[in-house]
């Protein structure tokens, strides 16, 4: 297996069970495609096969990652990707890194974790979010109080650490049915 | 200890917040994510119909997920559900759900197509399988978002 290629450039996906179609939804899937981000592609029309799951996940995503109040929207996306990063979800990594740069303007911060590593040196808080959020993906059970010091440092409230939680975490969850439904298409070999 | 049964919300329940609590007030500022994990979960684990991956199969998985992410708590509760449900029966099917299950939790990068082949000879169907994935993913979730809840509140008694 080739190491992942993470892209700043949209990537698509192909799935690996046949979606779900228009044609062949029923009424619950076809309301439960409407409430998801994008009704119409291929992922979640495979989500869609298992509908209730699919109705209960997508306002579970939005709440985590819109929520107003708390965590900055571009912080939490910041966490998303280095969960996507270790993970190795290309496809997520893209998505979301373009939503930290739009927010931002800081592609630098994204090309420095892509090309350098999350141990690229960063501003303090962002470097707290990246501590955070890696050790949360990678070893959940190894963590104590003290990983919640240099969160702290930077003035970080409970509501913040909240979000900064659920989005990490949210992104353990999404990783997982990306990589493991379907798979991305590099921007290079898309017609 | 037994976590307490606070008002049916398995998290609250796992990291030991009482209602009234500042940690049950915090996650209450998040209504929508308080509703739709404990939903997620009651869907995933309880679904009203369950289609061809069975209750006993869906508490053997969130079992061995909760295990390797090394949550001790989140272990025991779905060992209990494992307990009333009884075992799935030993065999060519369960090893395949439980073998992708642990791939999935692990080592999601390393999933194929061929994967997905492998449950559907031993008679998983494209739902089947999609929830097989989504208990898988949400699990992770579960854990994490309960070692972030555990990390506030031993914070506060530190």
């Amino acid at each position: 297996m080739s190491p992942p290629k993470f892209t700043l450039e949209a990537v698509e996906w192909d799935a690996w069970l046949a979606p779900v179609t228009t044609e062949t939804a029923t009424d619950k899937q076809r309301a439960a495609l409407e409430a998801s981000p994008q009704a119409n592609s291929p992922y979640f029309r495979t989500l869609a096969h298992d509908v209730d799951s699919l109705a209960e996940r997508s306002p579970l995503f939005h709440s985590v990652m819109y929520v107003p109040r708390g965590l900055k929207r571009a912080e939490r996306e910041l966490a998303t990707v280095v969960v996507s990063i270790i993970n190795g979800c290309v496809y997520c990594s893209s998505v979301h890194a373009r939503r930290f740069v739009e927010l931002t303007k800081q592609p630098e911060v994204i090309r420095a974790l892509y090309d350098e590593g999350l141990d690229t040196p960063l501003p303090p808080r962002l470097r707290a979010i990246v501590d955070y959020a890696a050790k949360l993906t990678r070893e959940p059970a190894a963590m104590t109080i003290a990983d919640l010091k240099p969160l702290r440092d930077v003035g970080m409230d409970d509501l913040e650490i909240l979000d900064l939680t659920n989005a990490a975490a949210m992104f353990a969850n999404a990783n997982r049915l990306m990589q493991t439904l379907g798979e991305p298409i590099p921007p290079e070999v898309q017609a | 200890m037994a976590p307490a049964d606070v008002s049916g919300d398995l998290l609250n329940a796992i990291i030991g917040a009482a209602p009234g609590s500042a940690l049950a007030a915090l996650r209450e500022q998040r209504p929508e994510i308080l509703r739709h994990s404990q939903g997620s979960y009651d869907v995933l684990l309880t679904p009203a119909d369950p289609g061809g991956l069975t209750l006993a199969e869906r508490a053997l998985v969130a079992r061995r997920v909760a295990e390797l992410s090394g949550h001790a708590a989140l272990t025991a509760h779905y060992q209990t559900l494992v307990a009333t449900r009884g075992q799935p029966p030993a065999g060519a099917r369960r090893d395949a759900i439980l073998a992708h299950a642990e791939r999935l939790a692990t080592a999601p990068g390393t999933a194929t197509k061929a994967h997905l082949a492998a449950l559907d000879a031993v008679g998983l169907s494209a739902r089947d399988i999609v929830a097989l994935a989504q208990l898988v993913a949400f699990v992770a979730y579960q854990v994490r978002a309960a070692v972030g809840l555990s990390l506030l509140a031993r914070e506060k008694v530190a």
